[in-house]
């Protein structure tokens, strides 16, 4: 059943990603883009908490439910920051990413068909994958209002003023806030999985956790040079969208 | 009853023959009300704007109501004018369509403009406040809004701005979203950049530096906008400040340089900040547009911008029309 509840959000994402993106090539804004996240965070939880009822633990024990719980983080973040700073357009751009991330977990067998019950649970091993993969959610959808700054920045320079994804692209501060304002909320918790893994129990190579810290110390630094330096938003644009594929290469080789 | 409307507007009567019928804001409701009491009339309300003068009226007889008011007009304002010459008369159906395009922007002299919809409606409620309008008027005109706001917002009409100064700001909203708290400084104190200095503020940008050759004349236009006047061989230093800079001097070589800006992007901490070149020959250096955080944008862009603006609101006029006609099809509004 759980793998319907993925199916049915995968098929809302796409949806609502098809119908944003032909909104934006006429000119219009797409009313039905938040309605269909809304329905795909509303799938995703379902599959998450049949996963971790399966579980009897968090559903964080394969790949494929870490991606799952990675596009669940992202989803739910842009329904925050989205509805709060009127970036509708940032669904259409946020669509696509969990697409890929549903379908890796559906089709790559990375989804484990019978999961098996969790023996032992362990409080800080818990909240050091949760709050890490809420992190990337955050970090996730930084990357994608850095995606969208890069598009209307080449827009803006190149004169190319009068389509309809120019005039549906929110303004670029807003968009530089909104990432910046990412970015530290992404940080935050990052720290805190840190922090978590460092005080849960490990076994074998430590290897996890030294990347993790990598990633961390990273993110730490583009956020305190920008917040004492400063960078144009190119490039802050650049490192949000270069971290995030980054760490994510990462942790998939690891 | 009739609807009736007599009027005169910008294709109609130059400005010297439009400022003697112009109505002030104050006097409306006073001018509605005595048209109310004219022979044959029932009712009455006046519209004036810069660009119009026109007087609605509802009565049984058109002839005698249109005859009492030019005898009126005549008597008191153009008593050496023929009214004819500059005056169009609408009846009923017509009347209303002329309304219902007025409000929608149709009929101004920049196609889709905005102001005219709230300058209707004062007038609307200034003559409804004393009594001046009834049955045929008050449906009539709540008609024409509610019309005037669906072809605003189910059309392009209004869409893009159409002057160089409106272009500006639009692309201010584009990069900065809402102005409030955006710093400008105006490079030359020319008219058109006075216009566009003037836009940004009307839009919440604050913090307004003048610079010019002359002191004296950057003095002025910062008074007149609020802002502050700085000395031309110091207006560098306030481009740490400034999210736009406005230029248009006549100075026949470029005065905004690259290394001016290289100078202050650390102390900007690499904001974004918007270039207005409106001077010919050009005085922000091509070069400038370069710099990674700079959006650069000549005479030439912002016009095109316009007129393409303008293109796409006389290619919605059509659907504008249709859309007044059905609706009022549908109304079924008393005196047409």
């Amino acid at each position: 059943m759980d793998r319907w509840y993925l199916i049915a959000s995968t098929l809302f994402a796409l949806a609502g990603g098809a119908w944003g993106l032909w909104s934006v090539l006429h000119g219009t804004r797409s009313r039905w883009t938040m309605a269909s996240m809304v329905a795909v965070f509303g799938f995703q939880l379902a599959f998450l908490s049949a996963r971790g009822e399966a579980r009897g633990a968090c559903p964080l024990r394969d790949t494929g439910e870490i991606l799952v719980f990675l596009a669940w983080s992202l989803t739910m973040f842009y329904l925050i920051v989205g509805s709060a700073y009127r970036l509708s357009l940032l669904g259409v751009f946020t669509a696509p990413v969990v697409v890929v991330f549903h379908g890796v977990a559906l089709f790559s067998g990375l989804l484990d068909s019978s999961p098996e019950r969790v023996a032992s649970h362990n409080f800080w091993g818990e909240v050091h994958a949760a709050v890490s993969v809420l992190a990337y959610g955050a970090l996730a959808l930084a990357a994608v209002a850095g995606v969208m700054f890069l598009v209307l920045d080449r827009l803006l320079k190149d004169h190319h003023l009068t389509g309809g994804l120019f005039g549906n692209l929110p303004p670029a501060r807003e968009l530089l806030v909104s990432l910046q304002r990412l970015l530290w909320l992404g940080g935050g918790l990052l720290t805190l999985g840190v922090l978590a893994g460092v005080l849960m129990p490990r076994t074998g190579s430590a290897s996890h956790l030294i990347v993790a810290t990598l990633v961390w110390l990273g993110y730490m630094a583009l956020i305190f040079t920008q917040q004492t330096r400063g960078l144009t938003g190119r490039r802050l644009s650049w490192c949000a969208l270069a971290g995030f594929v980054i760490s994510l290469a990462v942790f998939a080789f690891i | 009853m009739d609807l009736l409307c007599l009027g005169l507007n910008h294709r109609t009567a130059p400005v010297e023959v439009r400022e003697r019928f112009a109505v002030p804001g104050h006097q409306l409701a006073e001018t509605s009300a005595e048209l109310a009491k004219l022979d044959g009339v029932a009712e009455g309300l006046v519209i004036s704007t810069c660009n119009r003068t026109e007087y609605y009226l509802a009565g049984e007889d058109a002839h005698r109501a249109f005859a009492a008011l030019e005898t009126r007009l005549a008597a008191e304002i153009a008593p050496d004018h023929d009214l004819g010459d500059h005056f169009y008369h609408k009846q009923r159906g017509e009347a209303a369509r002329h309304l219902c395009r007025v409000a929608a922007g149709l009929d101004s002299m920049v196609l889709g403009e905005t102001e005219i919809f709230g300058q209707v409606k004062a007038a609307y409620a200034a003559a409804l406040d004393h009594g001046a309008t009834g049955p045929v008027l008050n449906r009539v005109f709540q008609r024409a809004f509610s019309i005037g706001k669906k072809v605003r917002t189910d059309t392009a009409i209004q869409e893009g701005a159409t002057s160089v100064a409106g272009a500006a700001v639009e692309l201010a909203e584009k990069i900065f979203g809402k102005l409030a708290g955006c710093r400008v400084i105006v490079v030359g104190a020319g008219e058109m950049s006075r216009q566009t200095a003037q836009a940004l503020v009307s839009r919440g940008a604050s913090s307004v530096f003048v610079t010019n050759r002359s002191f004296e004349r950057a003095g002025e236009l910062a008074r007149e906008m609020g802002g502050l006047a700085v000395r031309f061989d110091e207006w560098t230093a306030a481009l740490a400040d400034v999210d736009v800079v406005i230029s248009s001097t006549s100075a026949p070589h470029t005065v905004v340089l690259p290394a001016h800006i290289q100078a202050v992007r650390r102390k900007r901490k690499y904001r974004p900040l918007f270039l207005i070149d409106i001077a010919v020959p050009r005085d922000i250096d091509a070069a400038c547009g370069a710099i990674e955080e700079v959006y650069l944008y000549d005479i030439d862009t912002l016009e095109q911008l316009a007129e393409e603006a303008r293109h796409r609101r006389q290619r919605q006029i059509e659907l504008c029309e249709s859309i007044i006609g059905a609706e009022l099809e549908k109304a079924n509004l008393p005196g047409v």
